[in-house]
């Protein structure tokens, strides 16, 4: 038999085989690749990485209470319309740029509460199975945003949009000049060229969320029921837990940030599209579960789901630095998600030994 | 003497190979706007440039063709392009006026020059101070005068008076937006025709056939219909095509694809105009080429424009003809 010892340490890094899988990655691209292990590169993974990272971190709540929320895809799209729209409409009204985007951001974030909590709703007290209600929220997120922009997307934002969703926490010209935030203007076309720019905005807004939540999920009452309801729903509502209001929440946490998401859009691309995060929704999923999360529910954490969102931005732009077509992407997606599921089913041992 | 021969030839031998290595080749970069036959042509051209200029000269890199149309699709291969860091000069199809002006405008600030293909940024006036006049130039057909050319055949076809349908794909992409205007503009040079409608299919073809199809069953006198680009202009044809009405209502289209040709010599389309985007790509690397053997100093034109080509069914099967039509 196998020494126990060493099987202990099997175990160990078994688990943990997303860690390995994105350090293997990031060696065969630098390998393969040109210039891949560079600062541009890292940089251009975390802020594509957004979208996804965003939408997992909710649906990572939703799949340790052993639901799923389909409707993220589209809910890119709705809050991403309501907010383009929203700012258009006070720039055309005469409104302040600042006012314009910053009611526009307002706007999204609170109508996108509404189909987490009708999810929420319908799965925890009308026991719709959580596929169905929110597949369902799906294709009514989507009609609604077509409708809200009309079938074209919205267009011709207040121009300081794009240095929102393009800008950086730091701007640095080494030896010169260091600033926060705002791009430093008036620099000569040679400092330019050495201005060297650290923490894309929204990557900073993504992680700044993903921390306070990583939190509540594993530091929290929140957190801690979160996984009982997952464990088993009999034995956390015969411990005292108002399992319904519980998910009821959990679903509006994964709307919330849905609409994070669909601002993060708005800020980066400058339009607001109705199909805009519909292909994300399987990444998004498949990021909670190779990051550790059991579709059975009770399992899952906030790390793993980061690793795992990183796991696939690094494959998509890997692959575009070999000039390798995109459509690669999802069928590598596709069989993580299955080798990861198998996993998770043929080594109750793995389990079990999450704790 | 002999020794003294020796010692020139192989000094020049040193010195061939030396240039050889030092004289590394300017690296130039494309990144089309969507995986599409027109971009595939002008793909071509750029190539066929880079090798006339020589391997020595011009090294062509080309991103990853974006599978759909829109800034979410190309900005992250962009800039997984850009990311290898040897990119001396970058021309590309900016996929929106807006989204792209804070990304190229990034590259440009890195001393990359850009040079805009097909579409361009801002209202394409990059003469006038602006915070998207910093590319190089914009190489692109003059769409207005094309959508005017097309408003115009049209109107003969019909004889000058009818119920005309505009196809068209994204609104906030300049080409198509400009083949609108001069649609329009060359309508109103036919006070009794009539633009009953137009729709945008966000370069998705079956969106573009329920679209039209739909102004067929709303229209049924409809006489004329125009597809701005590969995408509406395929969707267009097959509208017309699969409601049996080939022949009664006249289709204009844009774009050569090999799809369009085989229609118009079916009977199916009526007329093509073809852009030549062989030459726009054959264009960028020239310029760029000599831009950069200047030291970027050489004064290039600000908007560059190559003509097109109307196909009808008196010369689609000219041999003249057959370099506009577009190709992998």
């Amino acid at each position: 038999m196998m020494n126990p010892k060493f099987k202990n340490v099997f175990i160990r890094v078994l688990r943990r085989w997303v860690f390995i899988f994105l350090g293997l990655e990031i060696l065969a691209f630098s390998l393969l690749g040109t210039n891949f292990l560079s600062l541009d590169t890292l940089q251009n993974i975390l802020v594509s990485s957004t979208t996804v990272l965003l939408l997992a971190v909710g649906e990572t709540f939703v799949i340790i209470t052993g639901g799923i929320d389909l409707s993220v895809g589209f809910m890119v799209g709705f809050t991403g319309v309501v907010c383009a729209k929203v700012m258009v409409t006070l720039q055309a009204a005469g409104t302040t740029q600042a006012m314009a985007i910053a009611v526009g951001i307002a706007a999204a974030l609170v109508v996108g509460l509404l189909p987490g909590f009708i999810n929420g709703v319908l799965v925890a007290h009308l026991k719709v199975p959580p596929f169905i209600a929110t597949f369902g929220m799906y294709g009514i997120a989507y009609g609604c945003a077509e409708i809200i922009c009309n079938n074209v997307p919205i267009h011709d934002l207040p121009s300081a949009v794009g240095p929102i969703g393009h800008g950086f926490l730091f701007f640095w010209v080494p030896g010169k000049l260091f600033r926060t935030f705002v791009e430093p203007s008036g620099l000569s076309s040679i400092d330019l060229k050495h201005l060297v720019s650290l923490v894309p905005n929204l990557f900073l807004i993504t992680v700044v969320f993903t921390l306070i939540f990583g939190f509540i999920l594993a530091r929290t009452r929140f957190g801690r029921h979160t996984y009982a309801i997952g464990g088993s729903i009999d034995a956390a509502e015969r411990a005292g837990i108002d399992v319904k209001r519980h998910l009821v929440k959990v679903y509006m946490i994964s709307s919330f940030f849905a609409s994070l998401a669909g601002v993060g859009y708005v800020l980066r691309y400058i339009t607001g599209r109705a199909p805009a995060g519909s292909a994300q929704v399987l990444d998004a999923v498949v990021a909670v579960v190779i990051g550790g999360a059991s579709l059975y529910g009770g399992k899952g954490s906030i790390l793993g789901t980061f690793v795992g969102a990183m796991v696939l931005a690094t494959l998509v732009l890997g692959l575009a630095n070999l000039a390798l077509p995109t459509y690669y992407a999802y069928i590598a997606v596709g069989c993580i998600l299955i080798i990861a599921v198998l996993i998770d089913q043929f080594s109750p041992e793995l389990v079990h030994k999450e704790d | 003497m002999k020794r003294w021969m020796m010692v020139v030839m192989s000094v020049v031998l040193v010195m061939a190979v030396g240039f050889g290595l030092v004289a590394k080749p300017f690296v130039i970069a494309f990144m089309p706007g969507i995986a599409d036959p027109f971009y595939f042509t002008m793909e071509k051209g750029a190539k066929a440039m880079a090798a006339q200029l020589g391997p020595d000269k011009v090294q062509l890199i080309v991103g990853q063709y974006p599978a759909t149309w829109g800034p979410d699709a190309q900005v992250p291969l962009l800039d997984a392009l850009m990311a290898r860091g040897d990119i001396d000069l970058l021309f590309t199809a900016p996929t929106s006026t807006q989204a792209l002006i804070p990304v190229l405008k990034k590259y440009h600030d890195r001393g990359i020059p850009i040079i805009t293909v097909d579409t361009y940024l801002g209202d394409g006036d990059y003469t006038k101070a602006s915070d998207y006049s910093f590319p190089l130039s914009y190489i692109g057909t003059d769409n207005k005068l094309g959508g005017e050319v097309v408003a115009a055949q049209l109107a003969v076809l019909l004889g000058g008076t009818g119920k005309v349908f505009l196809e068209n794909t994204n609104p906030d992409t300049s080409s198509v937006m400009d083949r609108e205007r001069g649609f329009r503009q060359g309508l109103l040079g036919f006070p009794q025709m009539e633009l009953v409608g137009v729709e945008y299919c966000l370069d998705n073809q079956e969106t573009a056939q329920a679209q039209v199809a739909n102004a067929l069953q709303l229209h049924d006198d409809l006489a004329g219909v125009f597809g701005v680009n590969v995408f509406s202009a395929q969707g267009a044809h097959a509208a017309v095509a699969a409601a049996g009405l080939s022949g009664v209502v006249k289709v204009g289209t844009w774009d050569a694809t090999a799809t369009l040709i085989e229609a118009l010599k079916n009977g199916e389309v009526d007329f093509i105009l073809a852009q030549k985007p062989g030459e726009m790509g054959s264009l960028c690397v020239q310029w760029g080429y000599e831009y950069l053997a200047s030291g970027k100093t050489l004064s290039v034109p600000r908007k560059i424009v190559p003509g097109f080509f109307v196909f009808t069914k008196d010369n689609v099967n000219s041999p003249d003809s057959q370099q506009y039509i577009y190709s992998k």
